[in-house]
Protein backbone atom coordinates (compact mmCIF):
# COMPACT_ATOMS: atom_id res chain seq x y z
CA UNK A 1 0.00 0.00 0.00
CA UNK A 2 1.40 3.38 -0.98
CA UNK A 3 1.54 5.85 1.90
CA UNK A 4 -0.83 8.81 1.69
CA UNK A 5 0.64 12.29 1.73
CA UNK A 6 -0.18 14.27 4.83
CA UNK A 7 0.81 17.91 4.78
CA UNK A 8 3.40 18.72 7.46
CA UNK A 9 1.23 21.77 8.12
CA UNK A 10 -1.98 19.82 8.87
CA UNK A 11 -1.60 20.48 12.63
CA UNK A 12 -0.58 24.09 11.96
CA UNK A 13 -3.70 24.62 9.88
CA UNK A 14 -5.90 23.08 12.57
CA UNK A 15 -4.34 25.18 15.33
CA UNK A 16 -4.45 28.34 13.22
CA UNK A 17 -8.16 27.80 12.60
CA UNK A 18 -8.75 27.28 16.33
CA UNK A 19 -6.82 30.48 17.12
CA UNK A 20 -8.80 32.51 14.61
CA UNK A 21 -12.21 31.47 15.91
CA UNK A 22 -11.30 31.86 19.59
CA UNK A 23 -12.61 35.22 20.89
CA UNK A 24 -9.66 35.53 23.27
CA UNK A 25 -7.19 35.94 20.40
CA UNK A 26 -9.29 38.69 18.78
CA UNK A 27 -9.91 40.50 22.06
CA UNK A 28 -6.22 40.42 22.94
CA UNK A 29 -5.24 41.64 19.47
CA UNK A 30 -7.81 44.45 19.53
CA UNK A 31 -6.97 45.66 23.04
CA UNK A 32 -3.20 45.54 22.66
CA UNK A 33 -3.19 47.16 19.22
CA UNK A 34 -5.48 49.93 20.48
CA UNK A 35 -3.10 50.49 23.42
CA UNK A 36 -0.07 50.50 21.11
CA UNK A 37 -1.78 52.87 18.66
CA UNK A 38 -2.53 55.28 21.50
CA UNK A 39 1.08 55.13 22.65
CA UNK A 40 2.27 55.58 19.09
CA UNK A 41 0.38 58.87 18.84
CA UNK A 42 1.90 60.02 22.16
CA UNK A 43 5.42 59.06 21.05
CA UNK A 44 4.85 60.77 17.72
CA UNK A 45 3.57 63.90 19.44
CA UNK A 46 6.67 64.05 21.63
CA UNK A 47 8.89 63.46 18.61
CA UNK A 48 7.30 66.31 16.68
CA UNK A 49 7.44 68.62 19.70
CA UNK A 50 11.19 68.10 20.09
CA UNK A 51 12.05 68.28 16.41
CA UNK A 52 13.38 71.87 16.47
CA UNK A 53 15.77 71.24 19.41
CA UNK A 54 17.06 68.04 17.79
CA UNK A 55 17.72 69.83 14.51
CA UNK A 56 20.71 71.48 16.22
CA UNK A 57 22.26 68.08 17.02
CA UNK A 58 24.03 66.55 14.01
CA UNK A 59 23.88 62.95 15.35
CA UNK A 60 20.78 63.30 17.48
CA UNK A 61 18.21 60.52 17.87
CA UNK A 62 15.80 60.12 14.98
CA UNK A 63 12.31 58.80 14.37
CA UNK A 64 13.32 55.16 14.80
CA UNK A 65 15.09 55.87 18.15
CA UNK A 66 12.29 57.97 19.59
CA UNK A 67 9.14 56.40 18.14
CA UNK A 68 9.63 53.00 16.48
CA UNK A 69 11.97 51.34 19.00
CA UNK A 70 10.06 52.56 22.11
CA UNK A 71 6.86 51.28 20.48
CA UNK A 72 8.47 47.86 19.93
CA UNK A 73 9.73 47.92 23.53
CA UNK A 74 6.11 48.37 24.65
CA UNK A 75 5.09 45.44 22.49
CA UNK A 76 7.80 43.39 24.22
CA UNK A 77 6.30 44.29 27.62
CA UNK A 78 2.80 43.34 26.47
CA UNK A 79 4.13 40.06 25.09
CA UNK A 80 4.79 38.80 28.62
CA UNK A 81 1.01 38.82 29.21
CA UNK A 82 -0.27 38.12 25.70
CA UNK A 83 1.91 35.16 24.68
CA UNK A 84 1.01 32.95 27.69
CA UNK A 85 -2.69 33.64 27.04
CA UNK A 86 -2.35 32.71 23.38
CA UNK A 87 -0.32 29.56 24.02
CA UNK A 88 -2.02 28.27 27.16
CA UNK A 89 -4.58 26.08 25.36
CA UNK A 90 -2.50 24.74 22.50
CA UNK A 91 -1.66 21.46 24.24
CA UNK A 92 -3.25 21.71 27.70
CA UNK A 93 -6.58 22.40 25.95
CA UNK A 94 -6.13 19.35 23.70
CA UNK A 95 -5.46 17.27 26.78
CA UNK A 96 -8.59 18.58 28.51
CA UNK A 97 -10.75 18.03 25.41
CA UNK A 98 -9.35 14.50 25.04
CA UNK A 99 -8.36 15.31 21.45
CA UNK A 100 -4.63 14.65 21.82
CA UNK A 101 -5.08 10.87 21.26
CA UNK A 102 -6.86 11.69 17.97
CA UNK A 103 -3.65 13.31 16.73
CA UNK A 104 -1.57 10.35 17.91
CA UNK A 105 -4.00 7.94 16.26
CA UNK A 106 -3.65 9.84 12.97
CA UNK A 107 0.02 8.83 13.01
CA UNK A 108 1.25 12.40 13.62
CA UNK A 109 4.58 12.23 15.51
CA UNK A 110 4.84 14.20 18.76
CA UNK A 111 7.53 16.44 17.25
CA UNK A 112 5.20 17.39 14.38
CA UNK A 113 2.31 18.10 16.75
CA UNK A 114 4.52 20.45 18.80
CA UNK A 115 6.08 22.09 15.74
CA UNK A 116 2.70 22.45 14.02
CA UNK A 117 1.15 24.16 16.99
CA UNK A 118 4.22 26.32 17.53
CA UNK A 119 4.14 27.53 13.90
CA UNK A 120 0.47 28.51 14.24
CA UNK A 121 1.20 30.49 17.42
CA UNK A 122 4.26 32.05 15.79
CA UNK A 123 2.15 33.06 12.80
CA UNK A 124 -0.32 34.87 15.07
CA UNK A 125 2.50 36.60 16.98
CA UNK A 126 4.25 37.71 13.79
CA UNK A 127 0.97 39.12 12.48
CA UNK A 128 0.61 41.01 15.75
CA UNK A 129 4.16 42.36 15.35
CA UNK A 130 3.53 43.26 11.70
CA UNK A 131 0.41 45.27 12.59
CA UNK A 132 2.39 47.13 15.25
CA UNK A 133 5.25 47.80 12.85
CA UNK A 134 2.77 49.14 10.29
CA UNK A 135 2.23 52.20 12.52
CA UNK A 136 5.78 53.65 12.26
CA UNK A 137 6.18 52.30 8.72
CA UNK A 138 3.17 54.33 7.63
CA UNK A 139 5.37 57.41 8.07
CA UNK A 140 8.41 56.09 6.19
CA UNK A 141 8.04 58.63 3.39
CA UNK A 142 7.52 61.53 5.78
CA UNK A 143 10.64 61.17 7.89
CA UNK A 144 14.21 59.89 7.83
CA UNK A 145 14.34 56.20 8.66
CA UNK A 146 17.32 54.38 10.16
CA UNK A 147 16.51 51.08 8.46
CA UNK A 148 19.41 49.21 10.04
CA UNK A 149 18.35 50.05 13.56
CA UNK A 150 14.70 49.23 12.81
CA UNK A 151 15.70 45.89 11.28
CA UNK A 152 17.80 45.04 14.32
CA UNK A 153 14.98 45.94 16.74
CA UNK A 154 12.49 43.97 14.63
CA UNK A 155 14.81 40.96 14.65
CA UNK A 156 15.01 41.26 18.42
CA UNK A 157 11.23 41.29 18.73
CA UNK A 158 10.84 38.36 16.32
CA UNK A 159 13.32 36.34 18.37
CA UNK A 160 11.73 37.33 21.66
CA UNK A 161 8.21 36.48 20.50
CA UNK A 162 9.47 33.19 19.06
CA UNK A 163 11.18 32.34 22.36
CA UNK A 164 8.16 33.28 24.49
CA UNK A 165 5.92 31.31 22.12
CA UNK A 166 8.11 28.21 22.47
CA UNK A 167 8.17 28.65 26.25
CA UNK A 168 4.37 28.95 26.27
CA UNK A 169 3.94 25.81 24.14
CA UNK A 170 6.27 23.92 26.50
CA UNK A 171 4.32 25.07 29.57
CA UNK A 172 1.08 24.08 27.83
CA UNK A 173 2.56 20.62 27.16
CA UNK A 174 3.36 20.11 30.82
CA UNK A 175 0.26 21.66 32.42
CA UNK A 176 -3.01 19.84 33.00
CA UNK A 177 -5.03 23.07 32.83
CA UNK A 178 -4.59 26.04 30.45
CA UNK A 179 -4.64 28.57 33.33
CA UNK A 180 -1.74 26.77 34.99
CA UNK A 181 0.12 26.81 31.68
CA UNK A 182 -0.40 30.58 31.34
CA UNK A 183 0.73 31.27 34.90
CA UNK A 184 3.81 29.05 34.52
CA UNK A 185 4.76 30.65 31.20
CA UNK A 186 4.44 34.15 32.70
CA UNK A 187 6.53 33.31 35.77
CA UNK A 188 9.27 31.56 33.79
CA UNK A 189 9.40 34.36 31.21
CA UNK A 190 9.67 37.02 33.92
CA UNK A 191 12.33 34.98 35.71
CA UNK A 192 14.31 34.67 32.47
CA UNK A 193 13.95 38.38 31.84
CA UNK A 194 15.16 39.51 35.24
CA UNK A 195 17.44 36.70 36.36
CA UNK A 196 20.34 39.18 36.47
CA UNK A 197 18.56 41.96 38.37
CA UNK A 198 20.26 41.08 41.66
CA UNK A 199 23.67 40.97 39.99
CA UNK A 200 23.09 44.33 38.32
CA UNK A 201 22.03 45.90 41.62
CA UNK A 202 25.28 44.60 43.09
CA UNK A 203 27.14 46.33 40.26
CA UNK A 204 28.00 43.19 38.28
CA UNK A 205 27.34 43.97 34.64
CA UNK A 206 29.22 41.10 33.11
CA UNK A 207 29.43 37.37 33.59
CA UNK A 208 27.31 34.27 33.13
CA UNK A 209 24.29 35.52 35.07
CA UNK A 210 23.89 38.45 32.69
CA UNK A 211 24.26 36.14 29.72
CA UNK A 212 21.37 34.07 31.07
CA UNK A 213 18.98 37.03 31.16
CA UNK A 214 16.69 37.66 28.20
CA UNK A 215 16.85 41.41 28.82
CA UNK A 216 20.59 41.47 28.03
CA UNK A 217 20.04 39.98 24.58
CA UNK A 218 16.93 41.91 23.63
CA UNK A 219 18.27 45.29 24.75
CA UNK A 220 21.36 45.06 22.58
CA UNK A 221 19.19 44.19 19.56
CA UNK A 222 16.87 47.12 20.34
CA UNK A 223 19.95 49.38 20.39
CA UNK A 224 20.81 48.21 16.90
CA UNK A 225 23.59 45.81 17.85
CA UNK A 226 23.18 42.43 16.17
CA UNK A 227 25.49 39.79 17.56
CA UNK A 228 25.59 36.03 17.00
CA UNK A 229 25.62 35.46 20.78
CA UNK A 230 22.24 37.10 21.17
CA UNK A 231 20.71 35.19 18.27
CA UNK A 232 22.15 31.90 19.55
CA UNK A 233 20.70 32.57 23.02
CA UNK A 234 17.18 32.91 21.63
CA UNK A 235 17.57 29.93 19.27
CA UNK A 236 18.82 27.76 22.14
CA UNK A 237 15.83 28.71 24.27
CA UNK A 238 13.41 27.92 21.41
CA UNK A 239 15.02 24.55 20.66
CA UNK A 240 15.16 23.59 24.34
CA UNK A 241 11.52 24.54 24.98
CA UNK A 242 10.24 22.69 21.89
CA UNK A 243 12.36 19.63 22.69
CA UNK A 244 10.94 19.52 26.23
CA UNK A 245 7.38 19.87 24.89
CA UNK A 246 8.01 17.02 22.43
CA UNK A 247 9.44 14.82 25.18
CA UNK A 248 6.36 15.47 27.28
CA UNK A 249 4.02 14.47 24.44
CA UNK A 250 6.03 11.30 23.80
CA UNK A 251 5.68 10.49 27.49
CA UNK A 252 1.93 11.22 27.28
CA UNK A 253 1.56 8.75 24.44
CA UNK A 254 3.60 6.13 26.31
CA UNK A 255 1.61 6.64 29.50
CA UNK A 256 -1.76 6.77 27.75
CA UNK B 1 -6.88 -7.83 8.32
CA UNK B 2 -6.03 -7.33 12.00
CA UNK B 3 -3.93 -9.63 14.11
CA UNK B 4 -3.10 -8.99 17.74
CA UNK B 5 -0.38 -11.17 19.16
CA UNK B 6 0.33 -11.36 22.90
CA UNK B 7 -0.58 -7.72 23.41
CA UNK B 8 0.05 -6.42 26.94
CA UNK B 9 -0.17 -3.01 28.54
CA UNK B 10 0.06 -1.77 32.12
CA UNK B 11 -1.85 1.33 33.23
CA UNK B 12 -1.74 3.09 36.59
CA UNK B 13 0.65 0.43 37.90
CA UNK B 14 -1.56 -2.59 37.13
CA UNK B 15 -1.91 -4.79 34.08
CA UNK B 16 -4.77 -3.37 31.99
CA UNK B 17 -4.38 -5.87 29.13
CA UNK B 18 -2.42 -9.11 29.33
CA UNK B 19 -1.28 -11.37 26.49
CA UNK B 20 -4.24 -10.58 24.27
CA UNK B 21 -4.29 -12.38 20.93
CA UNK B 22 -7.06 -11.85 18.38
CA UNK B 23 -7.64 -12.22 14.68
CA UNK B 24 -10.17 -10.18 12.71
CA UNK B 25 -11.02 -10.72 9.04
CA UNK B 26 -12.32 -8.23 6.48
CA UNK B 27 -16.07 -7.73 6.75
CA UNK B 28 -16.25 -9.16 10.26
CA UNK B 29 -17.86 -7.32 13.17
CA UNK B 30 -16.25 -8.20 16.49
CA UNK B 31 -17.90 -7.18 19.74
CA UNK B 32 -15.55 -6.59 22.64
CA UNK B 33 -17.53 -7.24 25.80
CA UNK B 34 -16.51 -6.68 29.38
CA UNK B 35 -17.41 -4.97 32.61
CA UNK B 36 -15.99 -1.52 33.37
CA UNK B 37 -12.21 -1.71 33.75
CA UNK B 38 -11.95 -4.97 31.82
CA UNK B 39 -9.41 -3.43 29.40
CA UNK B 40 -11.68 -2.75 26.43
CA UNK B 41 -10.78 0.93 25.93
CA UNK B 42 -7.07 0.24 26.48
CA UNK B 43 -7.21 -2.49 23.82
CA UNK B 44 -9.00 -0.22 21.35
CA UNK B 45 -6.61 2.69 22.03
CA UNK B 46 -3.69 0.40 21.19
CA UNK B 47 -5.36 -0.83 18.01
CA UNK B 48 -6.15 2.77 17.01
CA UNK B 49 -2.52 3.79 17.48
CA UNK B 50 -3.15 6.22 20.33
CA UNK B 51 -1.42 4.07 22.94
CA UNK B 52 1.73 2.01 22.60
CA UNK B 53 1.63 -1.54 23.96
CA UNK B 54 4.28 -2.63 26.47
CA UNK B 55 4.75 -5.87 24.55
CA UNK B 56 3.22 -7.88 21.75
CA UNK B 57 2.53 -6.97 18.16
CA UNK B 58 -0.28 -5.57 16.02
CA UNK B 59 -0.38 -6.58 12.36
CA UNK B 60 -2.54 -4.67 9.92
CA UNK B 61 -2.86 -6.20 6.46
CA UNK B 62 0.31 -8.13 7.23
CA UNK B 63 2.37 -5.05 8.15
CA UNK B 64 3.69 -4.34 11.63
CA UNK B 65 1.61 -1.44 12.78
CA UNK B 66 3.97 -0.53 15.64
CA UNK B 67 6.85 -0.16 13.16
CA UNK B 68 4.71 1.84 10.71
CA UNK B 69 2.35 4.02 12.76
CA UNK B 70 1.36 5.93 9.61
CA UNK B 71 -0.65 2.82 8.64
CA UNK B 72 -3.21 3.88 11.24
CA UNK B 73 -3.74 7.10 9.32
CA UNK B 74 -4.79 5.23 6.21
CA UNK B 75 -6.41 2.08 7.48
CA UNK B 76 -8.10 2.86 10.78
CA UNK B 77 -11.09 4.97 11.72
CA UNK B 78 -11.45 5.43 15.47
CA UNK B 79 -14.32 6.70 17.56
CA UNK B 80 -13.04 7.00 21.13
CA UNK B 81 -15.39 6.89 24.11
CA UNK B 82 -17.34 10.19 24.49
CA UNK B 83 -16.25 11.42 21.03
CA UNK B 84 -13.58 14.06 21.83
CA UNK B 85 -14.04 17.22 19.73
CA UNK B 86 -12.62 20.72 19.39
CA UNK B 87 -15.45 22.85 20.83
CA UNK B 88 -14.53 25.98 18.84
CA UNK B 89 -14.73 24.28 15.42
CA UNK B 90 -17.88 23.62 13.43
CA UNK B 91 -19.03 20.19 12.30
CA UNK B 92 -17.78 20.90 8.80
CA UNK B 93 -14.40 22.14 10.07
CA UNK B 94 -14.02 18.98 12.12
CA UNK B 95 -14.43 16.86 9.03
CA UNK B 96 -11.90 19.02 7.16
CA UNK B 97 -9.40 18.75 10.03
CA UNK B 98 -9.76 14.98 10.21
CA UNK B 99 -9.49 14.77 6.43
CA UNK B 100 -6.22 16.75 6.41
CA UNK B 101 -4.82 14.59 9.21
CA UNK B 102 -5.71 11.46 7.23
CA UNK B 103 -4.19 12.72 4.00
CA UNK B 104 -7.35 13.86 2.19
CA UNK B 105 -7.13 17.11 0.23
CA UNK B 106 -9.00 19.20 -2.31
CA UNK B 107 -11.73 17.54 -4.34
CA UNK B 108 -11.27 14.15 -2.62
CA UNK B 109 -11.83 15.74 0.77
CA UNK B 110 -14.85 17.70 -0.43
CA UNK B 111 -16.39 14.58 -1.92
CA UNK B 112 -15.74 12.50 1.22
CA UNK B 113 -17.13 15.26 3.45
CA UNK B 114 -20.31 15.63 1.41
CA UNK B 115 -20.84 11.87 1.34
CA UNK B 116 -20.46 11.39 5.07
CA UNK B 117 -22.57 14.45 5.92
CA UNK B 118 -25.35 13.02 3.72
CA UNK B 119 -24.99 9.49 5.09
CA UNK B 120 -25.13 10.56 8.76
CA UNK B 121 -27.70 13.30 8.13
CA UNK B 122 -25.47 16.03 9.49
CA UNK B 123 -26.53 18.74 6.99
CA UNK B 124 -28.53 20.78 9.54
CA UNK B 125 -25.54 20.74 11.90
CA UNK B 126 -22.79 21.41 9.36
CA UNK B 127 -22.19 25.03 10.43
CA UNK B 128 -22.85 24.48 14.12
CA UNK B 129 -20.00 24.62 16.67
CA UNK B 130 -19.11 21.27 18.20
CA UNK B 131 -19.19 22.85 21.65
CA UNK B 132 -22.98 23.33 21.47
CA UNK B 133 -23.89 19.88 20.12
CA UNK B 134 -25.91 17.44 22.21
CA UNK B 135 -24.19 14.25 23.33
CA UNK B 136 -25.94 12.23 20.62
CA UNK B 137 -24.95 14.76 17.94
CA UNK B 138 -21.35 14.70 19.19
CA UNK B 139 -21.37 10.93 18.88
CA UNK B 140 -22.63 11.16 15.29
CA UNK B 141 -19.94 13.71 14.42
CA UNK B 142 -17.29 11.47 16.00
CA UNK B 143 -18.56 8.61 13.88
CA UNK B 144 -18.48 10.79 10.76
CA UNK B 145 -14.84 11.72 11.49
CA UNK B 146 -13.97 8.03 11.93
CA UNK B 147 -15.61 7.05 8.63
CA UNK B 148 -14.51 10.03 6.53
CA UNK B 149 -11.45 8.43 4.92
CA UNK B 150 -13.19 5.07 4.28
CA UNK B 151 -11.04 3.06 6.69
CA UNK B 152 -10.44 -0.66 6.27
CA UNK B 153 -10.78 -1.13 10.03
CA UNK B 154 -13.34 0.72 12.11
CA UNK B 155 -12.67 0.90 15.85
CA UNK B 156 -15.67 2.01 17.89
CA UNK B 157 -15.54 2.50 21.64
CA UNK B 158 -19.05 2.42 23.14
CA UNK B 159 -20.57 3.88 19.93
CA UNK B 160 -24.17 3.65 21.16
CA UNK B 161 -23.47 5.90 24.16
CA UNK B 162 -26.00 8.76 24.40
CA UNK B 163 -27.84 7.75 21.22
CA UNK B 164 -31.62 7.51 21.26
CA UNK B 165 -33.30 4.26 20.11
CA UNK B 166 -33.79 5.56 16.57
CA UNK B 167 -30.14 6.56 16.34
CA UNK B 168 -29.06 3.21 17.80
CA UNK B 169 -31.01 1.42 15.05
CA UNK B 170 -29.39 3.69 12.44
CA UNK B 171 -25.95 2.97 13.93
CA UNK B 172 -26.55 -0.78 13.69
CA UNK B 173 -27.56 -0.42 10.03
CA UNK B 174 -24.44 1.64 9.37
CA UNK B 175 -22.17 -0.94 11.02
CA UNK B 176 -23.71 -3.76 8.98
CA UNK B 177 -23.36 -1.65 5.82
CA UNK B 178 -19.68 -1.09 6.54
CA UNK B 179 -19.12 -4.78 7.16
CA UNK B 180 -20.94 -5.68 3.93
CA UNK B 181 -18.57 -3.31 2.10
CA UNK B 182 -15.60 -5.25 3.48
CA UNK B 183 -14.68 -3.07 6.44
CA UNK B 184 -13.61 -4.92 9.56
CA UNK B 185 -15.34 -3.49 12.61
CA UNK B 186 -14.37 -3.86 16.23
CA UNK B 187 -16.68 -2.32 18.80
CA UNK B 188 -16.57 -2.32 22.55
CA UNK B 189 -19.70 -2.30 24.62
CA UNK B 190 -21.11 -3.56 27.87
CA UNK B 191 -24.56 -4.01 26.28
CA UNK B 192 -25.19 -7.62 25.36
CA UNK B 193 -28.07 -6.63 23.07
CA UNK B 194 -25.65 -4.54 21.02
CA UNK B 195 -23.47 -7.58 20.44
CA UNK B 196 -26.27 -9.94 19.44
CA UNK B 197 -27.75 -7.27 17.16
CA UNK B 198 -24.70 -6.43 15.04
CA UNK B 199 -21.70 -8.65 15.78
CA UNK B 200 -20.54 -11.81 14.04
CA UNK B 201 -18.10 -12.62 16.82
CA UNK B 202 -17.72 -11.75 20.45
CA UNK B 203 -14.61 -11.52 22.59
CA UNK B 204 -15.12 -11.22 26.32
CA UNK B 205 -12.39 -9.45 28.25
CA UNK B 206 -12.12 -9.68 31.99
CA UNK B 207 -9.39 -8.19 34.16
CA UNK B 208 -7.33 -7.55 31.05
CA UNK B 209 -7.37 -11.10 29.70
CA UNK B 210 -9.38 -12.68 26.92
CA UNK B 211 -11.79 -15.16 28.48
CA UNK B 212 -13.99 -16.02 25.51
CA UNK B 213 -13.78 -15.64 21.74
CA UNK B 214 -16.57 -17.14 19.69
CA UNK B 215 -19.27 -16.76 17.07
CA UNK B 216 -22.42 -14.83 17.97
CA UNK B 217 -25.84 -16.30 17.22
CA UNK B 218 -28.44 -13.55 17.15
CA UNK B 219 -31.13 -15.86 18.58
CA UNK B 220 -28.95 -17.01 21.47
CA UNK B 221 -28.97 -13.97 23.70
CA UNK B 222 -29.57 -16.04 26.84
CA UNK B 223 -26.48 -18.19 26.27
CA UNK B 224 -24.29 -15.11 25.74
CA UNK B 225 -25.70 -13.52 28.89
CA UNK B 226 -25.01 -16.69 30.89
CA UNK B 227 -21.42 -16.87 29.64
CA UNK B 228 -20.82 -13.19 30.28
CA UNK B 229 -22.10 -13.33 33.86
CA UNK B 230 -20.17 -16.53 34.60
CA UNK B 231 -16.96 -14.81 33.49
CA UNK B 232 -17.74 -11.57 35.29
CA UNK B 233 -18.70 -13.34 38.54
CA UNK B 234 -15.74 -15.73 38.41
CA UNK B 235 -13.42 -12.74 38.42
CA UNK B 236 -15.28 -11.23 41.35
CA UNK B 237 -15.06 -14.51 43.27
CA UNK B 238 -11.31 -14.71 42.61
CA UNK B 239 -10.87 -11.14 43.79
CA UNK B 240 -12.95 -11.79 46.90
CA UNK B 241 -10.92 -14.93 47.69
CA UNK B 242 -7.66 -13.05 47.19
CA UNK B 243 -8.87 -10.33 49.55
Amino acid sequence: MSPVFVSPFAVTRLEWRRLLVRPLAWVLAALTLAWLAWNFTLLLGNFLAGQIQRAALPDGPGFVDLVAVPLLAQLAQLAFMVVPLITMSVLAGERRNGTLPLLFAAGVPASRIVLGKYLAVLGWLLLWLALTLAMPLALMHATHFDWGKLASATLGLVLMLAALGALGVACSAFASHPAIAAAAALVIALALWGVNLGAQMAGINDGAINWLAMSTHLQSLLRGLVSTTDIVWFVLLIVLALALATQRLVADKERG
Amino acid sequence: MLQLDQLSRRRAGRPAVQNLSLLLQRGQVLGLLGVNGAGKSTTLSMIAGALRPDSGSIQLNGADFLEQPELARQLIGWLPERAPLWPELTVSEHLDAHGHLRGLHGAALKQARTAIIDRLELQPLARRLAGVLSQGQRQRLGLACALLHKPALLVLDEPANALDPVQVAALRTLIREQAAAGTAVILSTHLLTEVTAVCDRVAILHEGTLRQDGVVHSDDHAALERTFFEIAMSGTTHAARAA
